[in-house]
């Protein structure tokens, strides 16, 4: 007896099939460094056929004409959309017909893709794309804004907007004297750095450097999992705190990662028991304030499930965080965090940055799975 | 079809998830000593912040691993446990990067000796 398949059956096994090949296959899920060789430069010369403003990559796509004549269609990743838009770029910037020279870092392999380093409309020889001299930042100096009792406030005062920008480094390392160099992403530009960035265990050495050496490939971050610890403060689309003081509890807002929030109890009640905790990736996090400046979190209660930090430092679930946030102006706030996993490093350590505020603007939306669909190698 | 679709973008998310130390979690495989004649296995391990502790087969009939090393240079690992027979197995981790790695290599029991292959749930 032949064997029949409902054609219901069959469209919804199709469309499974091709959603999970989608995934797996989606270059989306790798980070710059796997995807770009910055070592590499090419010029590209062509005509737009479309423009992809989409989240977290926009993209332009050219067609050019190799040696032999034969017309091959490249997507050029332009940046960030959101990041063009607050330099003040715009999707209409091009159109589809417009001519374009662009120079850029082709991907690794034979796709058809780049990214670029300058984009230059042919007929009027003006460079798109390319970010505006810094607005000088008129709140530089003014003090924190404060509650009426005189508790520094984290997010802006009433009538105004604001929010936290991204952290002064890339990466979270111990404090020490030498900067230690990396990419956007904390990928080491000397892996003979390593031992300078935290005091590893050995398995913890070489798992850091296995992610190094991958190039941050299995970063869960390009899978849209959530960046818990230090780094929700590391991702590119800023932050912004909402306290809750009638609630005892303050809310941190994330723009970038997954658009989540993490929630710190302010209302007193004791941390809890590691074992008692639910494992989560924010963990469990109370704090409290000292002298009205400084707030001072205690966090456990942490998975295993995400990268800490950019470029890829491990963690247990033994994971314990003491971060103090501290506003000694209106537009700095200061992060230092001490880490504490006794199953991962020798010992504690501690490290922190700075982070700018944003004036008169807000959090804008960005969701990591709209990017899902618009990368595809050509 | 919507919870189908949804439960199948789950699994693949989580398909992708760290873990902390290499060996923490349970895997599951088989050993044998020809591709016909396997004997299905379950390793529960856990990294104490000095020492992988753990059991072969949980249940009434488990039994505790004595030992476990692993050479960080090459992935290496070696596992003992001493159950009704002496058990010693010498492999090497691969796809550390993902969730659902794996540790291939050389199974000994008694004075039996063969190949087994594990798989991290």
């Amino acid at each position: 007896m032949p064997l029949v398949l409902h054609p219901r059956f069959v469209a919804q096994a199709s469309a499974c099939v091709f959603f999970f090949l989608l995934i797996c296959a989606s270059p989306a899920q790798n980070g710059h460094s796997a995807t770009y060789d910055d070592t590499r430069a090419i010029t590209l010369s062509g005509p737009v056929t479309e423009i992809l403003w989409t989240n977290p990559h926009a993209f332009v796509f050219v067609n050019q004409k190799d040696p032999s004549g034969e017309v091959i269609n490249w997507a050029v990743e332009i940046g960030n959309p959101l990041d063009l838009e607050h330099d003040g770029w715009k999707s209409d910037a091009v159109h589809i017909g417009d001519q374009l020279r662009i120079d850029a870092a082709p991907a690794r392999g034979q796709h058809h893709q780049a990214f670029a380093r300058s984009v230059v409309l042919t007929r009027t020889n003006a460079k798109l794309f390319t970010e505006p001299p810094h607005k000088p930042q008129s709140m530089l100096r003014q003090p924190a804004p404060r509650w009426p009792d005189g508790q520094v406030r984290l997010g802006p005062p009433p009538g105004q907007k604001g929010y936290w920008g991204a952290a002064s480094v890339a990466a979270l390392f111990e404090q020490t004297s030498t900067p230690i160099p990396t990419n956007d992403e904390g990928l080491l530009k000397n892996l003979a750095d390593i031992d300078r960035v935290a005091p590893l265990q050995p398995w913890a050495k070489a798992v850091y450097e296995y992610r190094q050496r991958n190039l941050l490939k299995d970063d869960p971050l390009l899978r849209c999992l959530p960046p818990g610890g230090p780094r929700q403060f590391q991702t590119p689309h800023g932050f912004q705190f909402i306290e809750q003081r009638e609630l005892g509890r303050i809310l941190v807002m994330l723009g970038g990662g997954d658009r989540n929030w993490r929630v710190i109890y302010t209302d007193g009640r004791p941390q809890g028991q590691a074992d008692e905790v639910v494992r989560s990736f924010y963990g469990n996090s109370v704090g409290h304030w000292e002298n009205k400046d400084t707030l001072v979190v205690d966090t456990i209660g942490f998975n295993e499930k995400f990268w800490f930090s950019n470029g890829g430092l491990p963690h247990t679930e033994a994971l314990h965080l003491i971060e103090r946030f501290t506003r000694p102006t209106f537009n700095t706030l200061n992060y230092e965090v001490t880490v504490d996993d006794p199953n991962t490093y020798t010992r504690q350590w501690k490290s922190g940055w700075t982070v700018q505020w944003v004036p008169d603007n807000e959090i804008q939306e960005y969701f990591c799975e709209e990017n899902a669909e618009s990368i595809m190698l050509r | 079809m919507k919870i189908r679709l949804l439960s199948l973008f789950t699994l693949v998310l989580s398909l992708s998830a760290q873990q902390g130390y290499p060996l923490t979690g349970t895997w599951t495989g088989d050993w044998g000593t020809s591709p016909t004649k396997r004997t299905p296995i379950t390793f529960v391990m856990n990294w104490d912040g000095k020492n992988v502790t753990g059991q072969i087969n949980p249940g009434p009939d488990s039994i505790p691993l004595s030992s476990v090393y692993v050479d960080f240079s090459n992935w290496s690992v070696r596992i003992e446990a001493k159950g009704k027979e002496p058990i010693s197995a010498e492999g090497r981790l691969a796809d550390i990067g993902a969730y659902h790695r794996t540790i291939k290599g050389t199974w000994h029991q008694g004075n039996a000796t063969g190949d087994f292959r594990l798989t991290r749930d």
